[in-house]
């Protein structure tokens, strides 16, 4: 059998594996209850098999029907989503045991991901790169303060664009420090460190 | 004399000089934003929601609600001046106001839209003061099963209007409606899909899921094009448009404010499908078809007026049964919520300031946007000439911070990201991300109801087809349903959309 439209095959592999795992993992760990007096598995099982049904729809409509529009194109395949987490996951394992905060384990992997990317998956820059900037920021808030944090956003994210031009962007930074530090800090008074929690004199 | 004196309780609410400065900020930002291509009102909203914790309701939804109509008047800005629509709604004014302006008619066509937009607004402005009531009082009789039904009704018509594949739309809502259940069960206190992580023991916060599937996806989606926006403009002399175009463009006026009223109350509607549906409309009905994509005023006026009426009619639902339409008044709820207010038919009686304040701003807001708008055409053209590389990072900061405040944990950005990937992947296998979220919104109140109608049933599913009501919903659902699967109109509703699309 030949895959017709590639949209509809995984749209439908990704329907009926998230069906799958709610509607598995709520029979396994919670009441089902009765129709009359419903457990809290009873609605998500429920849901979840509909979910693998509906899924099974597309993904036989992936086999039968001609894909429109233009073809699909992800930058990234399932080997790479796999490594990417599995950074994630060893460098977060590791942070604590060389004695260093939850913070910096993701600001680590988040690193190797970003310069994985543009090493050996260009085309996914602007996806990875996003993603990744907001992260940094938001893990990078207690450690380095809100102008280490969107520095490391605004750099970052940049990076991810077409074209980079480190003065522009510096430029672009410097606004958009002073305008967070006005409308948020001053004018709405949200508690957020200003500088590196290391220095402790500002 | 009921609705006149309600009337003048929103007018108090909305012209205080607070409300008014709410207004302002609303539209310019919903002008801003609907000027600009790749920045949509829902984003936007999304990204305005955690501060609108800090406001009074009322201003929050004020301002909210005039960025949605805001953007629909900056979107056929962009659209007569450049050929890029800013707003998804205003594609189909491409077709003509660009034609108009580079026959040296960008004035006549951006002040037809503007008259357009502003007598679309007062009219359905009028409908929803006029309509909300009643059918408020009739949701007010609703129990468990009738509430549950409409809630399967309101998702399927969402389903039924969006684009692409019904099936995957079908299989976004169970898939939004099944992220809406993590989080603690409200009746057992079992904690379900939290794998022991204590942020998500409140559930998945419905900013930070919008932020994510609306926010950093849609940049991604834009980063991945590689197009060069080409800024054309013309400068726009003489604003006021002829006898001719007002006697060629009046007509098609009310027509767009009539269907656009009409469209926008259904589930799925709003701005985008009324645009879609009067520019038909005007080229059906005309005696010179053959001008329409040439110029055609009519092309521009019935459009624009039919979108915002749609925008502003599809606060309906929303205000009077608690159901979103579309995602803009999915975010809409979720403001509400923020605020603490349970969204329903109960809102209108328990707070009318808010109710009919929210109403007379809408109609003080689309004022602001005729007065304002036309004189600073000149300022948001050159808003245009900001490349996407200054905005985007820009649009990041703020989403970022917004969604750090909302609980000053990293953990939230964390989702947005994840969703952000999702949102994109979405974007990519063609599964529209605004169905997900109507039923990520609405998953909690349906299992609710679901529990509470078969508990007063004792365990009877058909209790969903005895009751008129309930029953009746239930059969427009199928109906729906049926006729959409037909092939013929599947075939007609594929073309609509393609043709929407170019």
């Amino acid at each position: 059998m030949r895959i017709k439209s590639p949209k509809d095959f995984w749209a439908g592999l990704m329907f009926i594996g998230t069906g799958l795992f709610f509607a598995v993992w709520s029979y396994a760990f919670y009441q089902m209850g009765t129709a009359v007096r419903m457990g809290p598995a009873y609605f998500p099982f429920v849901l979840g098999g509909l979910m693998v049904f509906l899924g099974a729809l597309v993904l036989i409509e992936g086999f039968v029907f001609e894909g429109t529009g233009e073809p699909l194109r992800l930058p990234f395949n399932i080997i790479d989503l796999i490594i990417a987490i599995a950074v994630f996951a060893v460098l977060l394992e590791l942070a604590p045991r060389v004695g260093l905060s939850v913070d910096w384990g993701m600001i680590a992997a988040s690193a190797v991901v970003s310069v994985l990317t543009v090493l050996f998956r260009p085309e996914a820059k602007a996806l990875v790169l996003i993603s990744v900037a907001c992260l940094v920021y938001g893990y990078s808030m207690k450690p380095l303060g809100l102008v280490g944090a969107t520095a490391a956003l605004v750099f970052i994210s940049a990076y991810g664009g077409h074209e980079f031009k480190w003065k522009e962007v510096f430029v672009l930074f410097i606004v958009l420090i002073l305008f967070s530090y006005l409308v948020f800090v001053k004018g709405l008074t949200l508690p957020f460190p200003m500088c590196p929690a290391a220095f402790s004199f500002c | 004399m009921d609705l006149f004196h309600n009337l003048i309780l929103g007018f108090g609410v909305a012209i205080s000089p607070l409300n008014l400065l709410y207004a302002l900020i609303g539209v310019l930002l919903g002008t801003l934003i609907g000027v600009l291509p790749g920045v949509g009102p829902v984003a936007t909203i999304a990204m305005l929601l955690p501060i609108t914790f800090n406001l009074n309701p009322v201003s929050a939804l004020i301002m909210l609600a005039g960025i949605y109509y805001g953007a629909q008047y900056g979107g056929s800005t962009t659209a007569i001046l450049v050929n890029i629509p800013g707003e998804s709604s205003s594609v189909v004014t491409c077709l003509d106001g660009y034609q108009m302006a580079r026959q040296g008619r960008a004035g006549p066509a951006l002040a037809i839209a503007a008259i357009g937009s502003f007598f679309a607004g007062c009219v359905a402005t009028l409908i929803i003061a006029v309509a909300a009531p009643p059918l408020a009082e009739v949701a007010l009789k609703f129990g468990p099963s009738e509430y549950f039904s409409l809630m399967v009704f309101g998702l399927i018509a969402a389903t039924v209007l969006a684009r692409g594949s019904l099936v995957k739309a079908i299989a976004m809502v169970v898939f939004g409606l099944l992220l809406g259940l993590v989080g603690t069960d409200v009746n057992s206190g079992v904690l379900r899909f939290t794998f022991g992580i204590p942020e998500l023991s409140d559930g998945i916060g419905f900013v930070v899921v919008a932020m994510g599937m609306f926010g950093t996806a849609e940049i991604i989606a834009n980063l991945d094009l590689k197009d060069k926006r080409e800024v054309f403009l013309s400068k726009v002399t003489h604003l006021y448009p002829t006898k001719d175009d007002l006697k060629r463009s009046w007509a098609s006026i009310l027509r767009g404010t009539a269907l656009g009223s009409c469209l926008g109350i259904l589930p799925g509607g709003g701005a985008l499908l009324s645009s879609f549906g009067a520019y038909t409309l005007e080229k059906k009905l005309s005696s010179h078809p053959e001008q329409f994509g040439k110029g055609a005023i009519e092309g521009v006026a019935g459009p624009e007026s039919a979108n915002n009426a749609g925008a502003q009619t599809s606060f309906i639902p929303m205000l009077t049964l608690g159901i979103p339409g579309n995602a803009v008044m999915a975010l809409m709820i979720g403001a509400l919520m923020i605020q603490g207010i349970a969204p329903g038919p109960q809102v209108m009686n328990e707070k009318p300031d808010l109710f009919w304040g929210l109403i007379a701003s809408m109609w003080v807001g689309n004022l602001m946007l005729v007065v304002l708008n036309l004189p600073m055409i000149g300022m948001w053209v050159k808003l245009l000439t900001v490349p996407y590389r200054y905005l985007f990072p820009s649009i990041l900061v703020f989403m970022a911070i917004g969604v750090f405040s909302l609980s000053n944990n990293p953990f939230d950005v964390l989702i947005m990201a994840v969703f952000g990937v999702l949102g994109y992947v979405c974007v990519k296998l063609e599964c529209e991300p605004a169905p997900m979220i109507l039923g990520f919104i609405l998953g909690p109140l349906m299992e609710e109801n679901l529990r509470r109608a078969m508990l007063l049933s004792r365990g009877d599913p058909f209790v969903f087809f005895q009751k008129p009501i309930s029953l009746g919903f239930m059969v427009a659902s199928a109906i729906l349903l049926i006729i959409v699967a037909l092939p013929a109109i599947r075939a007609k509703r594929e073309d609509a959309f393609a043709e929407e699309s170019k």
